[in-house]
């Protein structure tokens, strides 16, 4: 049992990175109607500069920030380069160019800063904490992820709750012909999305680095991590987005506790294809957005 | 005079219009096209260089696997990231027939490289039948991610079975070549690590692959007690590490080539025969010095090989009958009925199923047919790498499937032929480009995937029919005719 307790715990803050990531989907998703593959090839490439940030001043924190206006930049650009000029007849073009986006980022990324991995230095410590004479599978820059992801949800939030400029994004998501006609400028909302949506990858990217090491092809299985959690949460869903991501990186977690930490990606496929079956339009989708 | 001459014109004309009508004579024209086009190529690869019957192996290989590209992609419409995985299943199955059947006859028929090929094939169109019956339910990004989800999920497959699947570290197969290749066989069969077990999942051969297969010298020296002792320095890292591609085992070795796996391995050629070397080493305990001729080490070293056999030529010509034999079936399918249903669904599934076709059924059906071929090209992999493990198989083959046919031209034949020349001829551009110039490893090893990714957003954005599309709607307008690039 507290062996459960402590995989569950130490699910968290990846589930949270996750959350990060399914988010960045899912805002593109509303914006454009169409699944970003090369999310996270931007959030590695926009990762890698905050490491190079983060070397040369040793500020963390100018890192994220670095890492946030980069990746806001690099989602605007893929936007404005690759993404509309897209016929919009041809949705097959569009996913494929999207994984050209991702092996021009990986290949990019690989040749300015080589193929091997690099540690990512966490601004605190990463060890487990003891508290009340136990350690626990969390450590305070666990907590910091989970901060940062706290904020960041609950800004996005209040941003489409709460300011016009939220309102007028939902509107052009919800229906673009309206939105247009009631004086919503749905291209500068699409662009927004697409900015927020690289911003939003970019910190999750940072913020998974120390977990692991970063390398050009090290965010692969974020992308399918993400994707599952998006696709469950029903990929217009921001909630759920975030309580899938949060839910797919506890069941890892357990799962690689009880097994293999290599299980994870079969875990992942399974739960993908089963909600696929069973609930193609995800938990929180709305019903009747998939036809045929 | 000029009225004899059109008369001739238009029952000639009529002639080749009755073949082409007619079912069984188209048949026939295609296999007339197939049968040429496989003499020449048996031609091409007797009279070049051996270097470059190994190219010549890698582009069917590669053609193979992607007329079932052509299929699922171009005709079906179904972005499919899992054939990678698809050749990953042929080439497992491959490998572990003929490793562990080779002495079972069927129906008398001794056991040898086309039963292999066969149970490989059968493989591909189960597991296809079961991604293709789940894909049908889906469309667009859904079936790209689910795919996705495959092809990352290979290598944690093979590591759930590391006994029968060889873990990360894959297996070494023994290609049963013709004129008693067996003899070598018994003795490569004793050096399988994953099959004896002894070894578990603590080497990493994903290391020798770039490191030590490259070499010549160094493999020379290697023996059974070397895999021994090397140990994997990331095996104690799987822990709960979100991130696990080092768990990957050679993930992270293929990371700067990951897209195209050519690279990674040297030549194919330089692998088939390495591993081959291997088995004789140990088998004969020979230890000898492997000098620095490739070829004529082969022939030496390896009993049961007359001189005359020259390996990259054996491989190439089965990797050519592979994809000839595969042309042909594509060829009946996309260019008979079939091909048309396919097309039909893509365009328009609610008008389809109004004329009766089944969208789902249609779906699968080509998810099934692309299955077949990328099983039997995995299993032709495997035979030219001589090796199969999950880092060859992983999401970068995959993602060179796609960047191929796209470039090459999605909805054609000869677009996968043409995508196939691309993947192995632009690598070798590079590298010869890349030596002449003095550039860096690291930009090298990145620059045909730099080329590749922005090729394919070019090519999606300006000229969605890729090469082959592009040159027929020039020819189209020529005539004065308009027709979709994808058509």
């Amino acid at each position: 049992m507290t062996n459960f307790i402590d995989y569950l715990l130490g699910g968290f803050s990846n589930g949270a990175v996750i959350a990060l990531m399914a988010l960045a989907l899912v805002l593109v998703w509303r914006s454009t109607r169409m699944v970003n593959f090369a999310q996270v090839g931007q959030a590695m490439f926009t990762t890698y500069i905050a490491l190079t940030v983060q070397q040369s001043t040793g500020n963390w924190v100018l890192a994220l920030v670095v890492a946030l206006l980069a990746g806001s930049i690099l989602g605007v650009v893929v936007f404005f380069l690759v993404i509309r000029p897209v016929k919009n007849s041809d949705t097959t073009g569009a996913i494929i160019a999207t994984f050209g986006v991702l092996i021009a980022l990986q290949a990019g990324a690989g040749m300015i800063w080589g193929g091997d991995p690099e540690g990512f230095v966490p601004p605190v410590d990463n060890a487990g904490l003891e508290i009340g004479g136990r350690i626990w599978p969390v450590s305070l820059y666990d907590l910091l992820v989970l901060a940062v992801t706290a904020v960041l949800v609950i800004g996005l939030t209040l941003l489409f709750t709460k300011t016009s400029l939220g309102l007028s994004m939902r509107a052009s998501a919800f229906n673009p012909e309206v939105a247009r006609l009631s004086g919503v400028r749905v291209n500068r909302m699409l662009i927004t999305g697409w900015a927020i949506a690289g911003a939003t990858g970019a910190i999750g990217g940072v913020l998974i680095a120390p977990f692991s090491t970063i390398s050009p092809n090290s965010f692969d299985i974020l992308l399918v991590f993400a994707f599952t959690a998006a696709v469950i949460g029903g990929l217009d869903s921001l909630i759920g987005a975030v309580t899938f991501g949060i839910g797919t990186g506890l069941v890892i977690s357990l799962v690689s506790g009880y097994s293999d930490s290599g299980n994870a990606p079969i875990v992942a496929l399974v739960l993908l294809a089963l909600n696929l079956l069973l609930k193609p339009d995800g938990v929180f989708g709305h019903h009747g957005s998939r036809s045929v | 005079m000029s009225k004899v001459e059109g008369v001739s014109k238009v029952e000639s004309v009529s002639k080749v219009k009755g073949l082409q009508t007619f079912p069984g004579n188209r048949i026939i024209w295609h296999a007339l096209i197939v049968g040429v086009v496989w003499l020449l190529l048996l031609l091409l690869n007797n009279n070049i260089d051996p270097l470059y019957s190994s190219y010549l192996a890698l582009i069917a290989m590669y053609a193979t696997a992607m007329f079932g590209m052509t299929i699922l992609v171009g005709l079906s419409g179904q972005v499919s990231l899992g054939n990678g995985a698809l050749m990953a299943v042929g080439g497992y199955v491959f490998a572990l027939t003929s490793m562990n059947w080779e002495t079972v006859p069927i129906f008398g028929w001794q056991w040898n490289a086309i039963w292999s090929m066969v149970f490989a094939g059968l493989g591909g169109v189960l597991v296809g039948g079961v991604v293709g019956g789940l894909a049908a339910r889906l469309k667009g990004p859904y079936l790209a991610g689910l795919t996705l989800g495959l092809a990352v999920g290979v290598p944690a497959i093979t590591n759930r079975f590391p006994e029968l699947l060889g873990g990360e570290n894959g297996l070494m197969l023994t290609v049963p070549y013709p004129d008693g290749g067996y003899a070598a066989a018994g003795a490569a069969a004793s050096l399988d690590p994953g099959a004896e077990g002894e070894l578990e999942s603590t080497t990493d051969p994903g290391g020798d692959q770039n490191g030590e297969l490259g070499t010549d010298d160094q493999f020379a020296e290697l023996d059974l007690s070397e895999f021994d002792q090397e140990t994997d320095p990331d095996a104690g890292l799987a822990t709960e590490d979100l991130l696990t591609e080092e768990d990957f085992g050679s993930g992270d070795q293929l990371a700067d080539g990951d897209l195209l796996t050519e690279e990674d391995f040297g030549s194919g050629d330089q692998l088939g025969l390495d591993g081959t070397d291997i088995g004789t080493d140990i088998g004969t305990d020979a230890g000898t010095d492997i000098g620095a001729d490739l070829n004529v080490d082969s022939d030496s070293l390896l009993d049961g090989f007359d001189s005359g056999f020259i390996i990259e030529r054996w491989q190439a010509s089965m990797a050519i009958a592979v994809a000839c034999i595969v042309a042909f079936a594509a060829l009946n399918l996309v260019r008979g009925r079939q091909g048309r249903v396919w097309k039909a669904v893509r365009d328009d599934p609610i008008a389809a199923a109004v004329v009766g076709i089944s969208p789902s059924g249609s779906k699968v059906s080509a998810f099934v047919v692309s299955s077949l071929f990328a099983a039997l090209a995995g299993a032709v992999f495997a035979q030219i790498l001589s090796f199969i493990g999950p880092g060859a198989f992983g999401l970068g083959l995959s993602l060179s499937l796609l960047v191929g046919i796209v470039l090459g031209g999605r909805a054609s034949l000869l677009g996968a032929i043409l995508g196939a020349i691309l993947l192995v001829w632009l690598p070798e551009l590079v590298d010869g480009l890349a030596g002449e110039r003095g550039w860096p490893e690291q930009i090298t090893n990145n620059a045909p995937n730099l080329l590749y990714g922005l090729l394919v957003v070019a090519v999606v954005l300006a000229a969605p029919g890729g090469v082959t599309g592009t040159i027929r709607s020039w020819v189209d307008k020529a005539r004065g005719k308009a027709r979709s690039p994808l058509s």
